[in-house]
């Protein structure tokens, strides 16, 4: 099936130069809050870097002015030279990697924080239109690319850069005739860099897609494998999967044979480099041109040439994702919040009467959902939606919880327009039990938490107690504390949907809204669990969405919506007797229950 | 001075490789947290292996078997490749003593400079090529095996063992895995530089090679404990990571249930949490890396001060010469790397053969439903899609208090018959539907398939036979064609077209912006629960099974949609043997014959109508009573 498909290099992993230099310029905006240990941790690491090239200038001199000139006071006070200079080199070497740990680390949970915030408070338009697993990578392999960067790719980065340069400086001062012949190679090699630079990293994000490809299509293999095993198809997904993990074969080894090629280049480039010093600075010497101290610090420096540039363009791919992730980061957090708090927003009593007025909503990219919506429900009234699919129940439901902001009129909680409200304050007062009883991995007792954190266990079972299913979890193998597993599987599909109206029980809100949170029970549970909740809903404005229309027979008022309009209101009797659309889906239902009725 | 650039290079071989592994979607999630021991549970966590590393070797050595031929053309490559690297420096000694002090000619030794780099740099790139060849291969070849294994795996398995955990296995341990396969030629041509380099200093200069070389075992063993805490410590970072990722992918998947309860401050707070045992277990690998890597930098230095020191007062004295100093000096240089991942290869060792363990414990779960030796087929002619349960006893976790879930039930449905299961929420309806397929094996009693033990019915058949639509709708990322056409891929557009037609989808697929060949799921175009439902009864339907079962399959349906799906359904019913499992009157109506389920007994049966009339129990499942007294007035 399809989960190979992602062919091409995706998304914007290429960013300009401008686009780089945004995100750098930003990033050091961030990072001002760490200003001073990001300046310790990078003069930590340019000292050190230092003291790496201070090594064979002290060789140069304890050759030519001890060894050459049989002094050996000269000797002795560069090897002294060279103790410090190693002292000093393990205790820089050893700082910077701290507080550079110190600093990168931090950023990075800031961001963390700062990303996931984000992604909490966006509408739910954002979610409906992002994938949960691109806005997850976000969060995990793109903040991780990051580690990787702080942990040890940037240290790498900045001392190989600065080596490079400051090899190069050195080996001209030593001498730049001699640097300049040396530099023949150079050309050969820079050109193998660019190119190795593109090519690997064309590879790289190859590599990235098939890996990405490789674990999905083992994902799905997993989540889907009771399907799979269903059908007895097996043999045909594990080909598949085969397939897509040649593919990522094949890219490993592209990506491979172009270091295979590149490496040498860089290698054999040091070994000529190192004959033309030696050869033509020998000539040099004869001529006394040259001091053989300074031939043997020119070898032993070219090796820290050629090695930062081999780093360096590999590393270029650590730093070029690492920006790419950066850069989808701040996107992400650039996205505007649509439905934010106001200025001044208000908290509101969700005991008062909510009142729709002129009410359209169309979904981002797509036509009008509901138009022109009145309706008024006083506070503690029960409401039955009910309708054809698609005909804006839910809809309707969502706006008025403001998961969803209309895009005409407005919705009043009392007299405050629900804009108005502080969105976690009006989240306290109007819970919304969703259809799918979502489960979170732990203990019936954990899930059943999540609307109130502090609930003790009494209240817990309290609140099982309220929609009459206690028992049903208490005989469970370990009670409350019985694992669900992953997304509850150890449960019944009707369980599942009162753990998830325990929470709303939990949750004790002034407005319910429950959107066909009862589908998947049987109407005998379901009754007891709606006769339980009588007195739990004393007082409580209640919205319930249902199929079954049970439910909306025992609600004080049914609001009919068809075609994303109010179609028709009033009691469930006032309706059949009406002989409307509710009569007729009254009409079905009923015949359902067989002519004993 | 070179040495300094590979330290970091140590721990991932090449940091291109761990960029592209890491940057993958990160989809590992573990579910932490103590959980009870099972049977089917995988022993080993994250953190600890369970029994003995031996497994983990023994799978190491038999995949690296596979490729020895590769491994062995890698070492050669190795071999070669030292030795032109161990050559330079003394080439550069003598020309520095022959020409450069001795005014002998320079030429040729360049031009041998030149020569063994072009030698060493060509076995490089053969020796990197095949080291990351076998390697890759080792790791493809495993991942398919462990792929096509679990998919054999049966439920209970997959019930004990949550994706996360499996893909961590197939995933993380495996490149653990693939890492020391690539070490190993690797770590054979660093044995070598050692050894040769080690024996060359001693000829040259005994003494001198001595104490410059006293410091360097220390690199050795720095390297040995750097890995061993540095690996731990990495781990920590992953677990710590994972039960973030953990934290994320929950908050974005059940963000209807975070918002609907106002939940976002506490989701908040888990993260921050976790973020901070990130940051934690960060900033402790640092420290780790902080506290050796410095040292195995020094200690090197203090061999080339020796070098230096002495060697250069032996020069004086005029018992060395100036080539040789400078080549003790690039030979120290050379050993360091080697040494460092020599000392490191042992803990890298460990670590794969902890990830093979845990590799190795999935490969060697054996499916626990198994073909029969001798299968019996199914019948082809005469009427088909019998079933038969008698006395059948199951529980999900047998041994465990309660009373088990299904308890000696018997049913016999006939050929063509179309039965209700009707049964308050958990009564053990869906495991019925499970059983039938052997998903899970009856504890007790037995069940049949047109007169066949299903024990001795080919999975393959017996399941092409009996097709569930399960109650929850699981889709393929793919078209929506492809999805329908999943138990028969072969199978014509108009085949599909007639089992969308037939389970009520045909007209909305056909409204979708690319109708049948859209794309759904994670990354294609999301569908309504009703929607999905039906686009799986199709799939099923174009299985064409003798024995349907429908589990709860059009609960997310409305019922002005649910009649047209009930006509549509009552033509594929007419067919085969239907199961139905439904709260809805109006589904269960549909039925020959209902039997209500309570606790794992069947407690009546018989059709709608008789049941409401004579069974009390079933006005009670069905609340009919009330309905009855609510609506009577109709
Ligand atoms: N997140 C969304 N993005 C875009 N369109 C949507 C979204 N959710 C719903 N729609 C569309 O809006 C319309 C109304 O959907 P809504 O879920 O409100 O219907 P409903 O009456 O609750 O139906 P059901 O009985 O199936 O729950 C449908 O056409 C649906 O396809
Ligand atoms: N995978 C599982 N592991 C352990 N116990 C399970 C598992 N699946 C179901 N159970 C338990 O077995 C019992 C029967 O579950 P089953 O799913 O068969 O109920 P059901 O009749 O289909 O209910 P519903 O109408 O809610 O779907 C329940 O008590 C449930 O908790
Ligand atoms: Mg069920």
């Amino acid at each position: 099936m399809g989960w190979s498909m992602t062919h091409g290099t995706t998304d914007d992993a290429r960013l300009g130069v401008a686009g780089t230099g945004a995100v750098l310029r930003r990033t050091f905006g961030y990072a001002r809050a760490y200003r001073r240990a990001g300046v310790a941790a990078v003069g930590l690491l340019v000292l050190w870097t230092l003291t790496l090239l201070g090594g064979p200038l002290l060789v140069r001199h304890g050759i030519d002015e001890g060894i050459v000139k049989g002094d050996s006071g000269q000797l002795n006070l560069a090897i002294v030279m060279y103790v410090v200079l190693a002292f000093v080199s393990y205790a820089s070497f050893r700082f910077a990697i701290l507080q550079l740990a110190k600093v990168g680390e931090a950023f990075l949970r800031d961001m963390r924080t700062r990303v996931f915030d984000k992604l909490l408070h966006q509408s739910m338009a954002f979610f409906d239109r992002e994938k949960a697993g691109v806005l997850v990578s976000r969060m995990t392999s793109d903040v991780d690319s990051l580690q990787e960067l702080i942990q040890f790719g940037l240290i790498m980065f900045t001392s190989a850069a600065l080596l490079l340069a400051g090899t190069t400086i050195l080996l001209f001062l030593l001498s730049w005739k001699l640097m300049l012949l040396c530099l023949v190679a150079m050309p050969m090699v820079a050109a193998a860099s660019f190119k190795f630079q593109r090519d690997s990293n064309e590879a790289y994000l190859l590599v990235r897609d098939r890996i990405a490809d490789t674990l999905s299509g083992l994902q799905e293999g997993l989540s889907g494998v009771r399907v799979v095993q269903a059908f007895a198809r097996e043999h045909v997904e594990s080909a598949r999967f085969s397939q897509a993990n040649h593919d990522l074969y094949r890219t490993h080894m592209a990506a491979v044979r172009i270091q295979c090629w590149y490496l040498p280049i860089v290698e054999f480039a040091g070994a000529a480099t190192t004959a033309v010093a030696l050869g033509v600075g020998g000539w040099m010497v004869s001529e006394d041109a040259m001091t053989i101290g300074t031939i043997v610090a020119f070898i032993l420096l070219l090796s820290s040439l050629f090695e930062p540039v081999q780093q360096l363009s590999q590393l270029f791919n650590m730093v070029q994702s690492a920006t790419a992730s950066l850069n989808k980061l701040y996107t992400l957090l650039d996205e505007p919040v649509l439905v934010a708090d106001r200025p001044n927003a208000v908290v509101a009593d969700g005991r008062s009467p909510i009142t729709i007025e002129g009410v359209g909503f169309s979904y981002v990219g797509g036509g009008p959902v509901l138009s022109d919506v009145d309706l008024q429900i006083a506070a503690g009234e029960r409401v039955a939606f009910v309708g054809p699919t698609g005909a804006g129940k839910s809809t309707l439901a969502k706006l008025i919880a403001r998961f969803y902001d209309p895009t005409a009129g407005s919705i009043r909680l009392g007299d405050t327009d629900l804009r108005d409200i502080s969105v976690r304050a009006l989240r306290s007062e109007i819970v919304v039990v969703p259809q799918e009883g979502y489960l979170f991995s732990g203990s019936v007792a954990e899930n059943i938490r999540v609307a109130r954190p502090e609930a003790s266990e009494a209240e817990v079972r309290d609140a099982l107690d309220r929609i009459g299913v206690l028992e049903r979890f208490e005989t469970l193998p370990a009670g409350l504390d019985t694992e669900v597993e992953e997304r509850g599987s150890r449960l019944s599909a009707g369980e599942k949907q009162l753990v998830s109206l325990a929470r709303a029980a939990l949750a004790d809100p002034s407005v319910l809204i429950l959107d066909e949170a009862t589908s998947s029970v049987d109407p005998g549970t379901e009754a007891i669990v709606e006769t339980a909740m009588e007195t739990l809903m004393q007082g409580r404005t209640v919205i319930a969405i249902a199929h079954r229309l049970s439910t909306s027979q025992r609600c004080d008022r049914v609001a009919v919506v068809a075609d994303g309009r109010l179609a028709e209101l009033g009691t469930h009797d006032d309706l059949v007797a009406a002989g409307g659309q509710y009569a007729s889906l009254y009409a079905a239902w009923v015949s359902g229950l067989g002519e004993h009725a | 001075m070179t040495h300094w650039t590979r330290i970091w290079l140590d721990e991932p071989v090449c940091a291109c490789e761990v960029g592209a592994r890491k940057g993958a979607v990160t989809l590992t999630m573990m579910t932490p947290g103590a959980r009870q021991d099972k049977g089917d549970r995988l022993r080993s966590s994250a953190d600890g292996v369970h029994g003995s590393s031996r497994r983990g070797w023994s799978l190491i050595a038999t995949t690296a078997r596979e490729e020895w031929v590769g491994i062995a053309l890698g070492m050669l490559a190795g071999l070669l490749y030292t030795a032109g690297r161990v050559a330079v420096p003394l080439l550069i000694q003598l020309g520095l003593d022959r020409g450069v002090q001795e005014g002998g000619p320079l030429l040729p030794w360049s031009l041998a400079i030149v020569g063994a780099g072009l030698f060493s740099a060509t076995f490089l790139g053969f020796r990197r090529y095949l080291a990351f060849r076998n390697a890759r291969i080792i790791e493809a070849r495993l991942r398919d095996r462990i792929f096509a294994h679990v998919q054999r795996l049966h439920f209970s398995f997959h019930d004990a063992n949550a994706t996360g955990e499996l893909m961590s296995r197939g995933n993380t341990d495996l490149q653990h895995f693939q890492n020391f396969v690539t070490l190993v030629p690797l770590t054979f041509g660093n044995f070598l530089i050692v050894v040769t380099v080690t024996i060359i200093m001693l000829i040259l200069q005994p003494l001198l090679a001595l104490l410059a070389l006293a410091s360097l075992p220390l690199v050795n063993v720095l390297g040995r404990k750097f890995a061993q805490e540095l690996n731990p410590a990495i781990m920590r970072v992953q677990q710590e990571s994972a039960e973030l990722a953990t934290v994320v992918e929950e908050s974005v998947s059940g963000v209807r249930v975070v918002k609907g309860f106002g939940s976002e401050p506490v989701q908040a707070e888990k993260l921050a949490n976790e973020a901070d045992d990130v940051h934690d277990a960060a900033l402790a690998s640092s420290a780790i890396r902080a506290r050796y890597l410095p040292g195995m930098e020094l200690l090197p230095s203090i061999g080339l001060i020796t070098v230096l020191g002495y060697g250069g007062h032996l020069v004086l004295d005029g018992e060395m010469t100036v080539g040789e100093l400078v080549s003790f000096n690039i030979y120290v240089i050379m050993l360091i790397q080697p040494l460092r991942m020599l000392g490191m290869i042992v803990a890298n060792g460990q670590r794969a053969s902890a990830a093979g363990v845990r590799i190795a414990e999935v490969l060697e779960t054996a499916p626990a439903i198994t073909d029969p030796a001798t299968p019996t087929p199914l019948p082809r002619t005469g009427a088909l899609g019998r079933v038969e349960l008698r006395n059948v006893d199951f529980d999900y976790h047998p041994g465990a208090t309660g009373a088990g879930v299904l308890r000696g039930l018997s049913l016999t449905i006939e050929p063509g018959e179309s039965v209700a299961l009707v049964g308050p929420t958990g009564s053990g309806k869906s495991t019925i539907a499970r059983l039938l397929p052997r998903f899970y094996e009856a504890d007790g009693g037995s069940i049949m398939i047109d007169g066949v033990d299903i024990q001795k019915i080919q999975r393959r058949e017996l399941r092409k036979a009996v097709s569930i639509v399960f109650e929850e709708t699981f889709l393929f990322s793919s078209s929506i064609r492809d999805n329908i056409a999943f138990a028969d891929p072969e199978a014509d557009l108009d085949a599909v077209v007639g089992a969308a037609a037939l389970a009520g989808a045909d007209e909305f697929i056909r409204e979708l912006p690319e109708g049948y060949d859209t794309e759904i799921g994670e990354r294609g175009f999301s569908l309504s629960g009703g929607q999905r439902q039906r686009i799986a009864i199709a799939r099923a339907i174009l299985a064409d099974p003798r024995v349907l079962v429908l589990d709860d399959a059009t609960s997310a349906v409305d019922p002005t949609k649910e009649h047209e799906i009930r006509d549509a359904l009552g033509e594929v019913m007419e067919r085969r043997t239907t199961i139905v499992i439904a709260h809805r009157p109006a589904t269960i109506a549909l039925a020959d014959r209902v039997v209500l389920l309570v606790e794992g007994c069947i407690v009546a049966s018989g059709t709608h109508e008789e049941l409401l009339a004579s069974s009390s129990r079933y006005r009670e499942v069905l609340a009919a009573d009330r309905d009855a007294e609510d609506g009577g007035a109709v």
